[in-house]
């Protein structure tokens, strides 16, 4: 697939039909800012790494369907003071999320807070 | 210690060690962490508060060494622009949701030439600012892992930095990226028409005891001057005043002089204070991983820029 550099508007729709690459990186756009959503599910995965950590978890929707929620945080070392670490989540872990959804609908956000199964209660602190 | 006040700690602790595994997995690195602060990836102190009222000493004379932190309750991370000209509206935050083709109507307007206002055109932020680009057009060159260069090392995401000085060089370490330059003190001149650098080619000298004068130069016209996507050209000349205050604080003025691209030279920092850290702090690592963006991208990146394109 051939990378497009985007230069008109013009070449946007371009742009929607070729392979997203490594520019894929979002900015603020995508988020519904100063929106607040909180979510209770579990645990599937917590992915703690540059250029920022993510949380995955599976909550229940009204219909009773399970919806995969898939929130990011900052940095590992800009959510250290808030008290996150590698082992803050576990699979299996039940939490409440609270979180900066995307604009679109789509189960994905960025994560303001975590109330933890032990009732622990984190703040990432900034989402910039 | 009293004889019972002995014998009842041994009993706790031989308790702790009979208690359930998980337990006291968790009992015994707690207490280790107490005995010893935490050596490795230090966190500087995030309120203000931190610092009141401590009395530092007197500022060494000609001594910039040591590690210094660009605290974030002070505006460091400068995610709409270099921190004395953020692309907001005067409103508190106003315009941090883009629309704007350029910065009319900001609070601290930058001096733009026709031709820098046309480069800034041409460089898409992500935001925020009011000139902030949903992903599928934004182009900035730290999305693709590039290097963040200078001065944009400390104009976004400025952290911390570890200054040493030798005979020759004051050696510029940054967390952000993990960009490092060298100043040299040999007395050289600047280089004329040099092959471009990201972090460019750096003399400094003493203006007086306390304050150490850097000019920089040959920068590689790639990189963004701010997260606001402010362009240069090859004529970017970047002046720099370390100013030593006391012996934990430092003030640091940037000063960005691009004859092409701006009418007049502009201070992008102005006396922002650096705090002078334990000699044993560990700077956390913040690079650019292109495998770390591609797997980032894989999970949230590319779901939501995608979905975002089918409206």
């Amino acid at each position: 697939m051939k990378k497009r550099l985007i230069a008109t508007g013009a070449m946007f729709i371009g742009l929607l039909f070729s392979s997203v690459s490594l520019s894929a990186h979002h900015g603020n756009a995508e988020f519904a800012i100063g929106k607040t959503v909180t979510v209770k599910g579990t645990v599937t995965k917590w992915f703690w790494a540059n250029p920022h950590c993510i949380l995955s978890f599976d909550a229940k929707a009204d219909d009773g369907q399970l919806v995969h929620w898939v929130v990011e945080t900052q940095p590992p070392q800009s959510i250290v003071p808030g008290g996150f670490s590698k082992q803050t989540f576990k699979p299996g872990d039940v939490v409440t999320i609270t979180l900066e959804p995307v604009k679109n609908g789509l189960p994905l956000g960025r994560m303001l807070g975590a109330v933890l199964p032990d009732g622990t209660k984190l703040v990432t602190g900034h989402l910039d | 210690m009293t004889k019972g006040l002995a014998v009842s700690t041994a009993v706790v602790a031989a308790g702790l060690m009979l208690s359930p595994v998980l337990g006291a997995q968790t009992a015994a690195p707690k207490a280790a962490a107490q005995a010893q602060p935490e050596k490795w990836n230090s966190i500087p102190p995030l309120k203000a508060s931190d610092y009141a009222g401590k009395k530092p000493g007197p500022a060494p004379r000609r001594d910039l060494s040591g590690i210094w932190d660009a605290p974030e309750f002070q505006g460091a991370r400068q995610v709409s622009g270099a921190l004395e000209h953020p692309a907001l509206l005067p409103t508190k935050g106003g315009g941090s949701q883009g629309g704007q083709s350029d910065e009319t109507g900001i609070a601290h307007p930058v001096p733009y030439t026709a031709a820098g206002l046309a480069a800034l055109k041409a460089n898409h932020p992500s935001g925020p600012g009011v000139r902030q680009f949903p992903a599928a057009l934004a182009n900035d060159p730290l999305d693709q892992c590039d290097p963040a260069g200078f001065p944009r090392m400390e104009l976004y995401q400025f952290r911390t930095i570890e200054l040493v000085q030798t005979g020759n060089q004051v050696i510029d370490l940054n967390e952000f990226y993990g960009g490092w330059r060298i100043i040299w003190t040999d007395g050289r001149e600047l280089p004329k028409d040099p092959d471009p650098r990201w972090n460019g080619y750096s003399v400094g000298k003493w203006a007086d005891d306390y304050t150490f004068v850097v000019e920089t130069t040959g920068l590689n016209k790639r990189s963004w001057v701010d997260h606001a996507g402010r362009p240069h050209s090859d004529e970017l000349r970047v002046e720099e005043r370390f100013h030593r205050v006391d012996h934990d604080n430092m003030e640091l003025t940037v000063i960005i002089n691009d004859p092409k691209m701006y009418t007049e030279p502009w201070v992008a920092l102005n006396k922002f204070v650096l705090h002078l850290q334990p000699p044993d702090f560990d700077m956390a690592e913040l690079l650019c991983s292109p495998i770390d963006m591609a797997d980032y991208n894989k999970q949230i990146g590319d779901v939501v820029i995608e979905d975002s394109g089918k409206k």
